[in-house]
């Protein structure tokens, strides 16, 4: 129960910290922006390593099903007597079989690591070839499958099916279909710029941009809507652990620290630096 | 007229902050004091919850879980009731994370209404297979081995040791795939290595800012339906009959995107009227 308590506090106080950059850049939000910063990277490193790097690497180079007393164990054992939780005693049970083909991944992973030391810094350039053609490889296909043929599939549409009605403010209709065809073509056009955009040319092109920017202003619609579905999220909670099983959590961080940067602001009055917004 | 001109102009030039006070409380007042607008399910909201429920029960569904806290308030009522639509039917469900973050959110989520409300046996009717990092790399290794890139559950457990787990080895033996995704690597991913090459259905849940991002997919029939942020995930507790976070949040969505709409055009009407102003002078 301590820990829920404890737990929502800092989550009060965190949400208000990052709440005040909204007044002006300050202590508090500098304290949960260095925070956050500093526990997303110990979290996604953790993670990593232990969902990935310590069963599914180590794991596959010293399993437990292939435990023997050579060479290749010795080192494991060695790894061991450092850290007996990443090598825990006779192998890595995590269900592999020993596959050595992995040391090549295991090598490529130490060479990114060498970017740190200056000298030996080019090693990571061997990592990073092969991510970025590993990465170009798996996405030119998935694009050309999805991207290209699929969406090109998905505008090929009937405009003269007698089936559809004529208007529709939800779903296939003639009109519908019609503004699909237009949209993509003069939008494909837009970017086509081998011929100048003048004259008919100009003027179909410039329907391309009426698209887009329909586009874009329901991408900036939907994002504000994203934004405030946040601001719902933060306010619900703040809400929850303002009653009084969380000892008035959000009632007493908020005037606390609504005093602080008050007190701050009347110390700084007079000086016209800190003042700026 | 002079006089509302002036004034629009003042309120067109007002501290950014007090704007942040308003919003806010066009935020919070709705959350105290509920409306109690009416939600209706768009079509692909609508869309989603069909192909669900066509499914046949039992039906082995993957839902993966590409979101973490920041978006929490968005997805996380999308997945409670999904889970909660796909255990009705008694839908065997895997659950799988591109996002670190997202396990503990999925964890959170089984818990609540695989194991609480639906007093189901985790590996039997529910399994955390959890996060592994690669991105797409990682879609492509569920596609043609999932067992390669699971040996092991979130909770340790090896995965021959899960009985839900039996007959399961690839993408194409599931029935359904449901992502909860706040973008990258999520649905889109999806997409185009599992989906789109293995004819398995999808639906998607994400949020809103990534919509116009996906909603081609959903108009071209590569994705069955979305359910489209928060708004989306009131629509779908409307549908299934059980509210929740996303339908509490409706009122305060809808009075604030309104304010936000008038200083839009305070702002504007504010522009024209100094431009006119300044052309005069």
């Amino acid at each position: 129960m301590f820990g829920e308590i404890f737990g929502a506090w800092v989550a009060v106080f965190l949400t208000f910290a990052i709440f005040s950059f909204l007044y002006k850049d300050n202590p508090f939000y500098k304290i949960a922006e260095h925070i956050f910063v500093g526990v997303s990277a110990g979290y996604w490193t953790s993670m990593f390593f232990w969902t990935q790097i310590q069963p599914n690497l180590f794991g596959r180079l010293w399993p437990s099903a292939q435990y023997s007393d050579g060479f290749w164990y010795g080192i494991y054992n060695f790894f061991g007597m450092i850290s007996s939780s990443i090598f825990p005693e006779g192998g890595i049970d995590k269900g592999h079989d020993m596959h050595l083909t992995y040391l090549i991944p295991f090598a490529l992973g130490i060479m990114m690591l060498l970017s740190l030391f200056k000298k030996l810094s080019w090693f990571a350039r061997w990592g990073i070839a092969y991510t970025v053609g590993m990465a170009a490889g798996l996405r030119a296909y998935g694009y050309l499958n999805s991207n290209v043929l699929g969406q090109i599939r998905g505008t090929i549409i009937p405009l003269a099916d007698p089936d559809l009605p004529m208007f529709s403010l939800l779903g296939a209709s003639h009109f519908n279909n019609l503004i699909i065809l237009v949209g993509t073509v003069t939008g494909l056009l837009y970017f086509f710029f081998s011929k100048e955009h003048k004259g008919n040319f100009g003027k179909v092109t410039r329907v391309g941009i009426y698209f887009l920017m329909i586009s874009f202003g329901a991408s900036f619609g939907f994002a504000v809507m994203g934004r405030i579905s946040l601001l719902i999220g933060r306010f619900v909670e703040l809400i929850t652990y303002s009653s009084a099983q969380y000892h008035h959590a959000t009632l007493w961080v908020l005037v606390i620290m609504v005093g602080l940067l008050g007190y701050s602001a009347y110390n700084d009055k007079d000086n016209p630096e800190t003042e700026r917004s | 007229m002079k006089y509302i001109s002036d004034l629009i102009l003042k309120m067109s030039s007002v501290d950014r902050r007090w704007i942040f006070l308003v919003i806010a409380l066009s935020v919070i007042l709705p959350l105290y004091f509920p409306l109690g607008l009416p939600i209706r399910p768009t079509p692909t909201t609508q869309q989603v919850y069909d192909t669900i429920d066509a499914l046949p029960h039992g039906s082995k569904i993957l839902v993966s879980c590409e979101y973490g806290p920041s978006t929490k308030p968005e997805i996380h009522p999308m997945v409670l009731s999904v889970l909660r639509h796909l255990f009705k039917y008694e839908h065997k469900v895997y659950v799988t994370c591109l996002w670190p973050d997202g396990q503990f959110l999925a964890s959170e989520a089984l818990d609540l209404v695989g194991r609480d409300e639906y007093e189901l046996t985790y590996g039997e009717d529910y399994v955390l297979l959890g996060f592994r990092p690669g991105n797409e790399a990682v879609v492509k290794g569920i596609v043609s081995d999932i067992r390669k890139l699971y040996t092991i559950d979130a909770k340790g457990t090896k995965v021959t040791e899960i009985p839900m787990m039996n007959g399961v080895n690839r993408f194409e033996d599931f029935d359904f795939l449901f992502s909860a995704s706040a973008g990258y690597p999520g649905t889109i991913e999806w997409v185009q290595y599992a989906a789109d090459p293995t004819n398995v259905p999808m639906s998607t849940g994400t949020t809103s800012i990534q919509v116009n991002e996906v909603m081609p997919y959903v108009a071209a029939g590569q994705v069955q339906g979305i359910l489209a942020g928060m708004p989306g995930a009131a629509e779908y507790e409307a549908l299934i009959g059980v509210p929740g976070i996303g339908t509490s949040g409706m009122d305060a969505q809808s009075i604030a995107h309104l304010v936000i709409v008038l200083f839009i055009v305070l702002g504007n009407v504010g522009y024209l009227i100094e431009r006119n102003r300044s052309k005069k002078y």
